[in-house]
This record gives structure tokens, C-alpha cells and sequence, in this order.
């Protein structure tokens, strides 16, 4: 009873949220966004036909008018049609956000599973050869941008002139052995970055746990290092990983990942929201940020009950 | 339980991502078909006829819908040949009445749209629909341009509030097989237009059907029917019920000499489509691109990076490929049918017209001099692999009304001569304008932006006063062009079709902002001509005129002109094609086959 309730006060407190995310957006969307009427008019277009674009567009209208179309829009989940494909937008999303999400997720949890392995092992042996070489790694992943990694796995593990092991490209899925031919050289290079940033930040982390008392009475009683690193240093650190990682989902789930789309040439909702970005397809941006900034309140949310679950004295109150 | 739970969860969303795509998709099963796999260097974003106006959207369009006329495929000059049409058109004597036979038992592809799904026969009212959606505003058509003040009755069939079962006095069907097209006046490039995939034939249940999202899910009658798009591809499937002809190749304008060694000999006599799927891929990076068609089993046609010229080529003039490019793969040098060129805006008082004549003098002389600066050999090497096609005016090589002959001072760097026009009107650094240049935001405009600032540099013009104004988009760069903000205008034009009234109306003064005469250039003479030009069937009378009115332009100063590029085209060489998609645009795939593989030697 007291989760239900602190739900609904938390869910209710991220209205203010939502409504000044929706409004910021929209404003940027509407007073310094593409002006769409000038892609979709024809070579050779008459003032009349300027203004008709302009009225299908519904750029004619008030934008407090559209900005409560734009709210109902989002509590009934209809953004209508993509101003560039025509494609219902609920559609659009339910089509590429499974895909964003079937890309991501394996480097996501790869990233993250393995960052904190190595930051544990790093922290364990810190200021040794092993701290050392982790931690170069981690710069090195971190030094090299996503979009030369893209490039650079890609050559090495798909094309001909390096390995040759992988498609190039596509998203030919239709069984599992499918999905691991074209995720897998994408989940390498989403892991190589995403390992130095992670490993990096699980590291301060459990060293900042290390230096606690609670550790160094437990070391005193001699408690083996695998069991300490769990039991006594990783679980007492999770509170700021799971921040980390809570808040990194909403992005993962409506942002997907552009550049990895569109190397590999995967239909996800990456590349649909960055190309509604750049052409100023109103309905499509407005689901996308909506979308978000609800699934940021049931982020928040779903946090704060995980910080209970991992340490009993937060109070939910 | 929870962990089932789990795996339930992981499953749906598992079941759900695979196959993703739009349209659907029956997997992947490209075992035992014949399969194409085409590159794009950008995505389409709608396959609705009315919205055909880019090459990307027109490729599918042309192959998913039927039009009336098409292009042959081989014949160069590029020759009208019939499609859906019997015949060419039986035309009155005043050029006004345009008679069209169709083929009858043509029929849509089957689709939920129709009663019990099954696709009905193609008539002479689906044309009339077809084209008079371009003037419903709900279509948001880019094509009525087209036919704008051309089609008897259909301005007014629109004022009067686009009755499709009211059709325009100009648009008649005389039976299911019979089109009758009055045009207000003559209209020689009409046949042209009714090759575009403005054109295109749809049926109305399905645009009724699908409504907005009719844009991706074609219903045509074409060789191929659209079982899957998205932003990362298209596939199409082979109409099984696509009309028979034969290839008879010399009547699609094979010649033994210039398609020699593409395998073309081998379609003789057979029945297209050849090919059971074509997979044409979007992609706009380069390094994918390549990194895909050098793979052997993924796309089999690209359109060479500019980047990869050097590992590709041994010579850029002439364009020979080296040894083991050329043991694998065809190459096709192609002259796109465009002009890339810049031009001044004449509604601007400090480059164009002026109240005062004399100033009006003076910035025709700024004008010329800064011509005469820019150095086209510099924009070609820098920018086009020094392989684009130099022409003075509008009219590019492609068309018939192309003169070899013309002058090209217009095209010659004269430095000493610009320095001595202006000194001559009396311009010094001091004062001459501010020149604002306009790009949509990319590495490469920028790059030629500083290009054009270091040569206007030589004449002494500050660099300071050549500013660059960013655009975030190709749409907000169009605006300021149709709003008539921007005082330069550097711009592509594509043609529609083989004709230089394609260009020359660029500058024609009534289609001055916003419509596509960005330069606002309005010359009486010219615009006489051109009026007396459009009504007229081409012949040397005509190609007089248009070369007339390029010289013009050419003594105005009004553009900076001009460049045709040359795109280097590699396609596998299992691939028997000869895959021009200039102008022919799309009406090529239906002959594109796959060679069997060499029997294995026992």
C-alpha cells in the first residue's frame, strides 16, 4: 500500500515534468525548427500552394491550440501521421523501437556487466600492473569516437577486406542465428566505447566503497576476495549504478542509436528521430519527446523502488 | 516463475524486432530466387506518385506503377517509348487535343484495398484520378507544377472543390481504354510528363484504403510490386502478372558498339522482369556503401565515392579502371542531365535591378567581373574529381538543343579583365556589397563556400563581405530562395525530361519567387521568347530560339553556369545491366538479370 501510494504522489509529480518538457520542445519545435512547407512543395510552387502545404500542416493555426492538440496527442498515444512518410506514427514507433531495442540491448547489458566486472577487478588491484592496464583500456576506449569504432569494426570483422565474418549491413532477421549475424559486430563496437566510460565510473565508484570501514573489518576477518567484492563492495555500491543505468534506458529505448543504424543499415527509431530532427517532422518529434519524458517519470519511479529493493533504509516516503 | 516470465517478455520483444519493417515482409527466403540488390545514396521518403520528385522515390515508383510513356531503355538521345499506352498519342492539328489508347487487361496488383483483394483492371479513369490528385490539397502533391494552367478545366475543377467524381472539362475517359486530354495551349513536353512518376497510374480504393499512409504502401500495376520498405531499404517482388513483351533489343535502342561487353545480347527475346526480388538498399555513408558492394554478396550496384576514385581508377581522363576492378565489376561513366550552377538575385539593388540605370550598369559589371573570377576548372577538379562537363548557360550536353559550338568565354578565368570591368565602373574593395551566400549546413558547401570567397579574393573583393549564412536544412535553404532572402542562390537542377525548356523556364519572369526563377530574372526579350518557345514542337526553329535565349542569360550575368557532373557507376559483374538512371530513371530495372554461374568443370 505505501509502494501504490508513493507511486501515484511520484507519477503525479512528474506531470509538471512532462508538461514543461512538452512545452519547451514545442516551442523550439515551432518557432526555431525546419519549416517543413518548403521539403514538401514542388519545383515550381505558387503562394496559394505555399499556404496549402502550410494549412495541412496545421502551421496556420494558433500554437496554444496545438499545443493542447499536442497534449492530447500524448494521453491518447495518437500523433497522427509522420509529416515525411505519411506512416502513422504509433506505427512507426512500435516498428523501429523493438528493432533500437533488440540492437542496444545485448551491448547495453554487455557494457554495463562487464564494466563493473573489470571496474571490480581494477578496483581490487588498485595502483597495481592490472589497475593500470584496465585502465588504459578504458582511455582508449574512451579517446576513440563511436563513429571511427563503427568504421573500424565494420572493416575488420564484415568487409573484404578484413575478416570478412559478418554482414556488412541489414536487418535480416527472422531467426536467432540470424539476429547474431547482424548484432554482433554492432554490439562489439557499442561494447568497446561504452566499456571505457563505464568501467571508468564503476571504478570510482567501488573505490570510493573500499575505503569504508565496514570493508576493512570484513577484510579483517578474512573474508575471501570474491565474496568481499560482491557481498561487502558491489552490493553497498549499487545505488549509484543503478542511477547510471536507470537513467541511460529512456534513451536506449526511444533514442536507439543513430550512428549504428545507419552504418549497418537497421531500420530502428535512431535514425527515424534523426531524420525527423533534421526535417522537421513535427508528429514524429513530438511522440519521441513526449514518449521520453514520460518514460523518464517511470524511470524516476521504478529507481527510487529499486533503491529499496537494494538498500531497505531508503524510505519511499 | 519470474525467471519465465522473463523469457516470455525477451521473446515477444525478440518476435517482435525480427522482420521489422514496414509492409511487412514474408522473410528472408532469398534461397532459389533471383535476386537484385540496388544502392542508394539517400532514402525515398514517400512512394506516393504525388509525391514523386526526387530520383530515390521515382526509381520504385516507376517500377511499382505503370505509366503511360516511358524512355527506351538503351537509345541514346534518350527516346519516348510507349508503356501503358498503345501508341504514342494521336494529337489535333492545334496541338491541343491529346488522344491515349491503354492496353486493356492490365490489372493492379491484389491487394486488401480491392473487393476480396483481388486487383481489378487498370481504365482510363484511373489515369484522370491519377492526375487530377496532384490538385486535391489533401495529396500534398509536388507534381501539379506539372501541369498547372496546362490542363483544360483543372484549375477550375479545383476552385470548385476537387469533385473526383466530377471530373475536369479537360480530362475525359471516352471508354475504359480511351484518354482525352485537352490542354489549354500547345504543350510539346506534354508526352514527357507523362512519363514522370507524378504520373503514375493509382487506383483510387487504395489511396481511399490507405489514406496518408497510401506513401508506403504502393498499389500499382507495374513489374514489381513493394512488399517492404523502411529507412534502411526497399524489396520489391516480381509482378507475376506483369504484361508480356519479349525484349526485342533493337527496338530498345541496343547498339552493338556502345553496350558491347555488358551481356546485354543474352535478355534477347525474353520476357522481363528477369529477376523473382530486387533489394534496393538506402545507403548515405560512403564507407558502408562500399565496404557493402566490395563484400561479393551483399549490394551489387554503387555509385563510386568520390574518395574511392583513386583506388579505383588508374586514369580520370580517360576513365579506365584498374586490372582487378575491371575483372570484377562493369563501370559505366554517366553524365548526370543537370546544371549545377549559381546565380545572382535580381530583386537585390546591390547585385540586380536598380531605380538608378546607372547603377543598374555598374551591377551588371560586378556581375560579369565576378564570372569572369570564378574558376571552373578549380570547382570541377576540387569537387567533381575534375571528370564534370563544362557548358555556358543552362542548356547541359545531355538535351538535343545543346550546342557544342557555343562560346565559352563565360567559362574562362580572366582575372585581368574582371580587375579592369570593375575598375572601369568605378568598384574598389571599399564599395562593393556584402554578398550573403547561403548553403543548407554541410562540410562540402562550406568547402566550396571558401573556394568561392578565395577566387572573388583575386579581385580584390574583401572576404568579410562574402558571408556565409548557414541553413540547417535543404527545406530552410529553399525558403530563403522562394522567399527571395538570399542575394546568391548556388543550386542543382535535375531534368525532368530531355528538353532545355526544363532549364530555360529558370528564368523565365513569371516564375519568379516563389516559384523556381530564384534569380527574379526578367528580361522582355527572353520572356518573349520563352512564351513563343513553349507552344512550339521541337525542331531547328525552336533549338534556334533556346540557344537565342541562353546567350541571353550567357550576356546578362545573371548565373554563374555551368557544370554537369559525371557519375562513376560499378555494378558486379554477374549482373547483366546497363543501369542509366538518368532520365530512363527507373524503366531500367525490369531488364536487369542475373548471369547463371559457370556449369563446374566435371
Amino acid at each position: 500500500m505505501e509502494l501504490l501510494q508513493y507511486a501515484l504522489r511520484k507519477l503525479l509529480s512528474g506531470i509538471p515534468l512532462v508538461l514543461g518538457v512538452t512545452f519547451i520542445s514545442f516551442v523550439l519545435m515551432v518557432y526555431f525548427g525546419p519549416d517543413k512547407t518548403y521539403e514538401l512543395l514542388g519545383k515550381n510552387p505558387t503562394q496559394q500552394q505555399i499556404e496549402e502545404i502550410r494549412h495541412e500542416l496545421g502551421y496556420d493555426r494558433p500554437f496554444v491550440v496545438r499545443y493542447f492538440d499536442y497534449l492530447r496527442e500524448l494521453v491518447t498515444l495518437d500523433f497522427g501521421h509522420s509529416d515525411s512518410t505519411g506512416e502513422r506514427v504509433s506505427r512507426l514507433l512500435l516498428r523501429t523501437i523493438p528493432i533500437s531495442l533488440a540492437l542496444v540491448t545485448p551491448g547495453f547489458i554487455l557494457g554495463n556487466v562487464l564494466g563493473i566486472v573489470l571496474a571490480l577487478i581494477a578496483a581490487y588491484h588498485r595502483g597495481g600492473w592490472i589497475d593500470k592496464l584496465i585502465m588504459t583500456g578504458a582511455v582508449v576506449g574512451m579517446s576513440i569516437s563511436f563513429l571511427i569504432a563503427i568504421i573500424a569494426f565494420q572493416l575488420i570483422f564484415s568487409s573484404s577486406y578484413g575478416l570478412n565474418l559478418f554482414p556488412v549491413r541489414g536487418w535480416d532477421v527472422y531467426s536467432l542465428s540470424d539476429y547474431l549475424r547482424y548484432v554482433t559486430v554492432p554490439t562489439l563496437a557499442t561494447v568497446f566505447v561504452a566499456l571505457g566510460y563505464n568501467t571508468r565510473f564503476y571504478r570510482a565508484v567501488l573505490v570510493e566503497e573500499m575505503t569504508r570501514d565496514h570493508v576493512r573489518t570484513a577484510r579483517a576477518f578474512g573474508i575471501p576476495p570474491a565474496k568481499l567484492l560482491y557481498k561487502n563492495i558491489l552490493k553497498n555500491s549499487l545505488i549509484p549504478i543503478i542511477t547510471r543505468i536507470m537513467f541511460s534506458i529512456p534513451l536506449v529505448v526511444i533514442s536507439g542509436s543513430l550512428l549504428i543504424e545507419s552504418y549497418f543499415g537497421i531500420p530502428g527509431v535512431g535514425k527515424v528521430t534523426y531524420d525527423a530532427i533534421t526535417t522537421g517532422d513535427q508528429p514524429v518529434l513530438k511522440a519521441v519527446v513526449g514518449l521520453t519524458a514520460v518514460l523518464f517519470v517511470f524511470t524516476l519511479l521504478l529507481t527510487d523502488i529499486l533503491y529499496k529493493v537494494v538498500d531497505p533504509r531508503v524510505s519511499l516516503k | 516463475m519470474r525467471v519465465r516470465k522473463l523469457i516470455l517478455f525477451i521473446a515477444i520483444c525478440f518476435a517482435t524486432a525480427c522482420g521489422g519493417g514496414s509492409g511487412g515482409g514474408n522473410g528472408n527466403g532469398n534461397a532459389g530466387l533471383k535476386v537484385y540488390k540496388h544502392s542508394f545514396d539517400q532514402a525515398p521518403s514517400s512512394l506516393d506518385p504525388a509525391q514523386a520528385a526526387t530520383t530515390y522515390s521515382n526509381f520504385i515508383i516507376l517500377n511499382a506503377y505503370d505509366t503511360l510513356y516511358s524512355y527506351k531503355y538503351l537509345a541514346r538521345p534518350y527516346e519516348l517509348t510507349t508503356n501503358l499506352a498503345t501508341d504514342l498519342p494521336q494529337v489535333s492539328d492545334d496541338g491541343l487535343v491529346y488522344t491515349i489508347r491503354i492496353q486493356p487487361g492490365v490489372f493492379f496488383v491484389d491487394d486488401p484495398a480491392f473487393p476480396d483483394g483481388k486487383g481489378r483492371e487498370v481504365t482510363a479513369a484511373d489515369f484522370i484520378y491519377s492526375l487530377q490528385r496532384h490538385f486535391h490539397p489533401q495529396s500534398r502533391s509536388q507534381g501539379a507544377w506539372v501541369w498547372q494552367g496546362r490542363i483544360a478545366g483543372l484549375d477550375a475543377w479545383k476552385e470548385a472543390g476537387s469533385d473526383y467524381d466530377n471530373p475536369a472539362t479537360g480530362l475525359r475517359a471516352l471508354d475504359d481504354h480511351t484518354i482525352e486530354v485537352t490542354l489549354t495551349r500547345p504543350y510539346p513536353q506534354f508526352v514527357h510528363t507523362l512519363t514522370m512518376g507524378f504520373s503514375a497510374i493509382v487506383p483510387r480504393e487504395a489511396v481511399e484504403h490507405y489514406g496518408r499512409e497510401f506513401s508506403i504502401r504502393p498499389v500499382g500495376s507495374g513489374p514489381f510490386r513493394v512488399v517492404r520498405f523502411d529507412s534502411a531499404r526497399a524489396v520489391m517482388e516480381k509482378n507475376p502478372d506483369y504484361r508480356k513483351v519479349p525484349v526485342d533489343l533493337a527496338a530498345l535502342g541496343f547498339d552493338p558498339q556502345l553496350h558491347q561487353g555488358f551481356g546485354l545480347e543474352q535478355i534477347e527475346g525474353r520476357t522481363p522482369p528477369f529477376v523473382d526480388r530486387v533489394e534496393v538498399q538506402f545507403i548515405g555513408e560512403d564507407a558502408a556503401r562500399w565496404n557493402s558492394f566490395t563484400k561479393g554478396d551483399e549490394i551489387q550496384f554503387a555509385k563510386i565515392p568520390t574518395e574511392q576514385f583513386d583506388t579505383v581508377l588508374t586514369s580520370k581522363n580517360p576513365i579506365t579502371p584498374r586490372p582487378e576492378f575491371a575483372a570484377n565489376y562493369h563501370m559505366l561513366p554517366i553524365l548526370a542531365p543537370e546544371v549545377i550552377f549559381m546565380n545572382f538575385n535580381m530583386d537585390f539593388e546591390e547585385f540586380g535591378y536598380n531605380d538608378d540605370p546607372e547603377r543598374e550598369e555598374r551591377n551588371k559589371a560586378l556581375r560579369c567581373a565576378m564570372i569572369k573570377t570564378f574558376d571552373w576548372q578549380a570547382r570541377n577538379e576540387r569537387f567533381y574529381n575534375g571528370i564534370g562537363r563544362l557548358f555556358p548557360g543552362v542548356i547541359p550536353p545531355v538535351v538535343p538543343e545543346y550546342d557544342p559550338d557555343a562560346p565559352r568565354d563565360s567559362l574562362e578565368r580572366d582575372i585581368e579583365g574582371a580587375k579592369a570591368l570593375l575598375a572601369q565602373h568605378g568598384w574598389t574593395p571599399d564599395n562593393l556589397p556584402k554578398l550573403v551566400y547561403g548553403i543548407a549546413g554541410s562540410v562540402k558547401q562550406r568547402q566550396m563556400y571558401e573556394q568561392f570567397r578565395g577566387m572573388m579574393g583575386e579581385i580584390g573583393y574583401p572576404p568579410e563581405k562574402i558571408e556565409l549564412k548557414q541553413y540547417a536544412t535543404f527545406g530552410d535553404v529553399s525558403k530563403a530562395w522562394k522567399l527571395s532572402q538570399l542575394p546568391f542562390v548556388t543550386k542543382s537542377w535535375g531534368l525532368d525530361y530531355p528538353d532545355a525548356e526544363n532549364t530555360l523556364q529558370l528564368f523565365y519572369g513569371p516564375n519568379g519567387s516563389p516559384g523556381s526563377n530564384d534569380a527574379n530574372f526578367a528580361n522582355p526579350e527572353y520572356d518573349r521568347l520563352y512564351a513563343q518557345s513553349s507552344v512550339m514542337q521541337p525542331g531547328p526553329e525552336r533549338t534556334a530560339i533556346y540557344r537565342r535565349m541562353n546567350q541571353i542569360l550567357v550576356d546578362n550575368c545573371v548565373a554563374i553556369t555551368g557544370l554537369a557532373r559525371t557519375n562513376l557507376l560499378m555494378w558486379h559483374d554477374d549482373v547483366v545491366a546497363y543501369p542509366d538512371r538518368n532520365i530512363v530513371n527507373g524503366f531500367w530495372l525490369p531488364y536487369v538479370d542475373i548471369a547463371e554461374p559457370p556449369a563446374a568443370t566435371p
